[in-house]
């Protein structure tokens, strides 16, 4: 008999058929009778003073049913980092970046609203701007917050071991640096919620990662208790990072919703999502490392600044994950980094898919490739020797348990045949490596508190037939409502096909921090698990009852108890459901789930802490044009070590997903402003992500691993992958190409331009030997 | 991101579409595909008092190969269309790729060869090549037709020769002596992308010897513009790498691109060295393969 019998299954999502048959509701398709339309107008200067608002002619409009500004809306900043609390609802005395929010309308119509947004007059006083962090960095440039000096907004000096001390041994210390770029996580749903009142009660349908976030700031902002606050999440067609935190629409609805008496619907459009945006930051990053003979890593420094925006969002973690990732996938213990995360008048940057930790990886890859090519050693082989292993824990401190960085790289050298391709394939074709690692959850919650980090309840229908999982974790399509429910039904001795699941609701269903950090898997799965494991304990009690035997020598699979001395005296699991729910009322299982004390006592020791991580290697294939620049991905092996894997189908589909988000990255994706700091590519056209067509063969491949910490051994996927590509793909053009493009995205003019400074090097270099 | 207001024709002739026209003047718009049109409205780029649908104009969809005149394409023809049509796999299949290689799916589904054409978008992908092949446009307006060289018909970013109250009816590609064709359009991602660089070639060979040749270039300039010094490098000689290699050179030199956010004017140049160059070998090598 097989070990499991749900989890470790390939079974069909559970909203596919909804789905596919359109029968799916997003937040935007929601109606409620007398439903209003409510729209944001923003800035259209990048810096500048507002001298007047008048609002008379828009509510002049007919249809029109209320206008607001920030007179209308409590004044109290928020932010999702209570550390750098810095927004308010709509802006106050200036704007700081083309599409901060100003006012807002709530109409009968769409029509009437954009009709509206146009009649309201502001009358602004320009400020000096400033887009770059250097720049803002500098003395004498605009202040953009009164209270942060220099436009600093986070700043992080962490030294562990005596980097300078590795740099004086090693036989060879190398600095290279590197430029990210802003990137945008474009889920194909755009943001809407719908705030409706009921007396004093506010509820909210919206497209959210976290409604327990959206419900402890809504909440906050308007002094209610969080019992007359509901979040409910509809389906969601994409976050990745950028529906975690308020997003100014709710807070806008439910005034408007007040004061009209209406429910009203808000949303952005394509480019209103680009102007909000909370996407990648801009990384300029340093790193220098000192190896020995060998390549054995001695110590490293991470010297980055970065583009924060005219907001702290989320930034403040990004600030620190960008270093504290970086420790993980190998093992030295000399470790410095230096950070520093700058306001600028540009739409603030936060959570994007890997977090902070993407552009530092991509840096630090191609770094060491630098250094291995120096050195002889071949780039994998050095990967080899300086791999972290299991049960080890790093400078900055998180303990590692699981690892097997090892077995991944060494069987993505097999499966990709990297022997017999590496400096031999024929020129234009290249073969790159890089590796990843990211948190399987965050060991501490946004906000402080003790709340526990998942919790769920299931509840058996009285005749058994059928038992629904409530639950706080949020699907946004990765599939967790899936995988939580064939947990479910693991621990339960239950079936997935009689699961029914209700979740990410505030007031229906146990409290849960959302679907960010890679946590639900790990975490909401351990409090699935122990819910599960409670039903399952009063069935047995029960069918001890009734079949007259010790409760603990029965166990329960699939649907039928058995006897574990007996295999053949058996009863239905609906038969005993049934007879518990008439002996007792309800049969309900409960659990919950807080991770252990993590981490050091370090200034920001806490960001990067986790139960458990991660770990990939990444190899791709890729083909230059040599004329063009123009790059091909042709092949992309990921291996990874995500622990026992609940379900291969959707744990693959996350594999590619993330590797199509990094190879945007990686080549094509830019938000790009003019000088005036406007977003001149706000639409998909221009944006470019990949299409199908760009898409390369990928081989999702993973490594025997059992993680201790995590419910049957999982660890997280979904930002995993996304962390080494952009380092791999750069590598790889290298091997083709012998030129290293040290700024993202790897355009294919930056490719072009490369290749034809070092045609001209070489011809150069050839007349003077002449 | 709203569409504004407008009044909304559906005749089912193009002589009451030309009334209609005629009334409203430059403030209505021909709407068929619409993918140039809608985007442009709901952007508020344009405000058009009246869209004046094709629709119910029955005909002006086929492609046929009609003797004496050449390939005639009705104006209502879907890229796709194109994509798809045995008459041009079997005399022009490089306008078939052309059209190909626009956009997406969807749009080449939604979209008209009149709109790529009148819409007069510099990085359009069908007038290029359909400008090598020495295609004609015919207009219909309230006082009957016209028929323009499509080299002649585009005169600026979005401006054309069209006249308010006229109707494009038709594209023809004339009987010609060419012996090969093609199109290249190099765009920044495989698919849905605009054209950074457009080239088409259209050779005359016989044996190594090049009779003619009109090389057109794409999204270099306000409009396709023919690169007339690279063709007299060819014309007349007996083709030779260097001499396509210094075609191509000279065509760099022709164009009249700019630096925008898709690439560097420098970028650009080289671009169409490179494409010119490439297209010009494969509308040859089509001509030797078949000899």
């Amino acid at each position: 008999m097989e070990k499991y019998s749900v989890i470790g299954k390939s079974v069909p999502k559970i909203d596919s058929r909804a789905k596919v048959t359109g029968q799916a509701k997003y937040t935007g398709d929601l109606k409620f009778p007398n439903m209003l339309i409510g729209k944001i107008l923003t800035s259209p200067h990048a810096h500048a003073r507002i001298l007047n608002i008048d609002t008379s002619e828009a509510e002049k409009l007919p249809g029109v049913k209320a206008v607001i500004t920030h007179k209308d809306v409590p004044s109290l900043k928020y932010g999702i980092s209570p550390a750098r609390w810095d927004e308010n609802i709509f802006c106050i005395d200036k704007v700081r970046f083309v599409g901060d929010k100003v006012a807002a309308v709530a109409a009968l119509d769409e029509e009437t609203v954009y009709k509206a947004l146009k009649l309201i007059k502001v009358e602004y006083e320009v400020l000096p701007a400033v887009f770059d962090p250097i720049e803002a960095l500098a003395e004498g440039a605009p202040q953009i917050h009164d209270e942060y000096r220099r436009n600093i907004n986070t700043e992080i000096h962490q030294n562990f071991g005596n980097v300078e001390e590795a740099f004086a041994k090693a036989h060879l210390v190398r600095t290279d640096k590197f430029i990210g770029q802003r990137t945008y996580q474009c889920p194909i749903e755009p943001h809407s919620a719908i705030s409706m009142w009921e007396g004093g009660k506010l509820t909210v349908y919206c497209s959210t990662q976290s409604p327990h976030y959206f419900q402890h700031y809504i909440a906050r902002e308007f002094g209610l208790p969080m019992g007359d606050v509901r979040v409910i999440k509809t389906y969601v067609g994409g976050g990745f990072g950028g529906k975690l935190e308020p997003t100014g629409l709710e807070f806008a609805g439910a005034v408007l919703a007040r004061i009209t008496g209406r429910p009203v619907k808000m949303f952005y459009d394509r480019h209103d999502m680009f102007a909000h945006n909370r996407g990648r930051h801009r990384q300029i990053m340093e790193i220098t490392t000192g190896v020995d003979k060998d390549g054995k890593i001695l110590g490293m420094h991470a010297n980055f600044i970065m583009d924060g925006g005219a907001y702290t969002s989320l930034g403040i973690a990004s600030a620190y994950y960008a270093g504290a990732m970086l420790t993980l996938t190998y093992d030295f213990e000399n470790y410095k980094f230096d950070m520093i995360r700058a306001y600028t008048n540009l739409p603030a940057c936060g959570a994007q898919r890997g977090h902070g930790a993407p552009q530092p990886r991509y840096a630090f890859e191609c770094h060491l490739d630098n250094v291995a090519t120096q050195l002889g050693i071949d780039p994998l082989e050095l990967r080899l020797r300086n791999a972290r292993q299991p049960n080890t824990v790093t400078p900055n401190e998180f303990k590692v348990n699981s690892c097997e960085m090892t077995a991944c790289l060494e069987k993505a050298r097999e499966i990709s045949d990297w022997e017999k391709k590496k400096g031999q394939l024929p020129k234009g074709k290249g073969i790159g490596v890089a590796v990843g690692s990211f948190v399987s959850g965050a060991g501490y919650p946004i906000y402080r508190t003790d709340l526990p980090h998942s919790a769920a309840i299931i509840k058996v229908h009285p005749d058994g037939s059928a038992a629904t999982l409530y639950v706080g974790a949020t699907d946004i399509g990765q599939g967790s409502d899936t995988v939580l429910c064939q947990m479910a039904a693991e621990a339960m001795g239950y079936t997935y096909e009689n699961m029914k699941i209700i979740s990410a609701d505030t007031e229906t269903t146990p409290h849960d921090f959302g679907a960010y950090a890679s946590r639900q898997t790990l975490m909401s799965g351990a409090a699935v698990k122990q819910a599960g494991e409670d039903v399952k304990n009063q069935l047995l009690e029960m069918a001890g009852v009734m079949m007259d035997k010790n409760p603990g020598n029965l166990d329960c699979r699939e649907g039928v108890i058995f006897s574990k001395l007996e295999p053949e005296k058996t009863l239905p699991f609906t038969a005993v459901a049934r007879e518990y729910f008439v002996k007792n009322g309800p049969l309900v299982g409960r659990g919950s789930y807080t991770p252990p004390k993590l981490g050091g006592t370090f200034k920001g020791a806490p960001v990067g802490t986790s139960p458990a991580y991660s770990f990939a290697a990444q190899i791709s294939e890729v083909q230059v044009d040599e004329e063009t620049g123009e790059i091909n991905v042709n092949h992309v092996w990921d291996v990874h070590d995500c622990g026992m894997v609940i379900n291969p189908a959707l744990l693959h589909a996350q594999v590619h997903g993330a590797l199509y988000m990094g190879m945007g990255e990686s080549i094509w994706e830019e938000v790009q402003f003019d000088a005036k700091g406007k977003i001149l590519n706000p639409n998909m056209s221009d944006y470019r992500m990949p299409t199908a067509l760009d898409m390369p063969v990928i081989t999702s491949a993973l490594v025997e691993s059992c993680e201790p910490a995590g419910p049957w051994g999982v660890k997280e996927v979904g930002e995993g992958a996304t962390i080494p590509t952009m380092g791999c793909y750069a590598n790889a053009i290298y091997d083709a190409m012998g030129v290293r493009v040290n700024s993202l995205p790897l355009s294919y003019e930056k490719v072009w331009r490369a290749l034809k400074e070092k045609r001209e090097k070489e011809k150069g270099g050839g007349k003077k030997k002449k | 991101m709203h569409l504004p207001d407008f009044n909304y024709y559906q005749p089912e002739t193009l002589q009451e579409a030309c009334e209609i026209l005629g009334r409203y003047g430059a403030k209505a718009k021909v709407l068929a595909g619409g993918t140039d049109l809608l985007p442009k409205m709901k952007q508020d780029v344009l405000a058009p008092e009246a869209l004046v649908s094709l629709k119910m104009v029955s005909g002006m969809s086929d492609i046929e190969k009609v003797p004496g005149r050449g390939v005639v394409i009705g104006a209502k023809t879907s890229p796709n269309d194109l994509v798809n049509s045995s008459v041009l796999h079997e005399n022009f299949m490089s306008v078939s790729e052309a059209a190909h290689s626009m956009a997406n799916n969807q749009v080449r589904n939604m979209g008209t060869i009149a709109g790529n054409i009148v819409n007069a978008i510099p990085s359009a992908d069908l007038p290029p090549i359909l400008i090598a092949l020495s295609a004609t446009v015919t207009l219909v307006g309230p006082v009957g037709s016209r028929t323009l060289v499509l080299e002649d018909f585009i005169t600026g970013v979005s401006r054309t020769a069209i006249a308010p109250d006229e109707i494009m009816e038709e594209v023809v590609i004339p009987e010609q002596s060419t012996t090969g064709s093609a199109y290249f359009k190099f765009g920044l991602r495989h698919s849905g992308a605009l054209a950074v660089v457009g080239v088409a070639a259209a050779v005359t060979m016989q044996g190594s010897l090049v009779r003619d040749v009109r090389i057109v270039l794409g999204a270099v300039a306000p409009t396709p513009m023919r690169a007339k010094k690279a063709e007299e490098i060819l014309r007349g000689k007996n083709v030779t790498d260097d001499l396509i290699a210094e075609a191509g050179k000279s065509a760099a030199v022709e164009c009249k691109p700019i630096s925008d956010i898709r690439a560097s004017e420098e970028y650009r140049r080289d671009m169409v060295r490179v494409f010119t160059k490439r297209a010009l070998r494969k509308a040859i090598y089509l001509e030797q393969s078949e000899s």
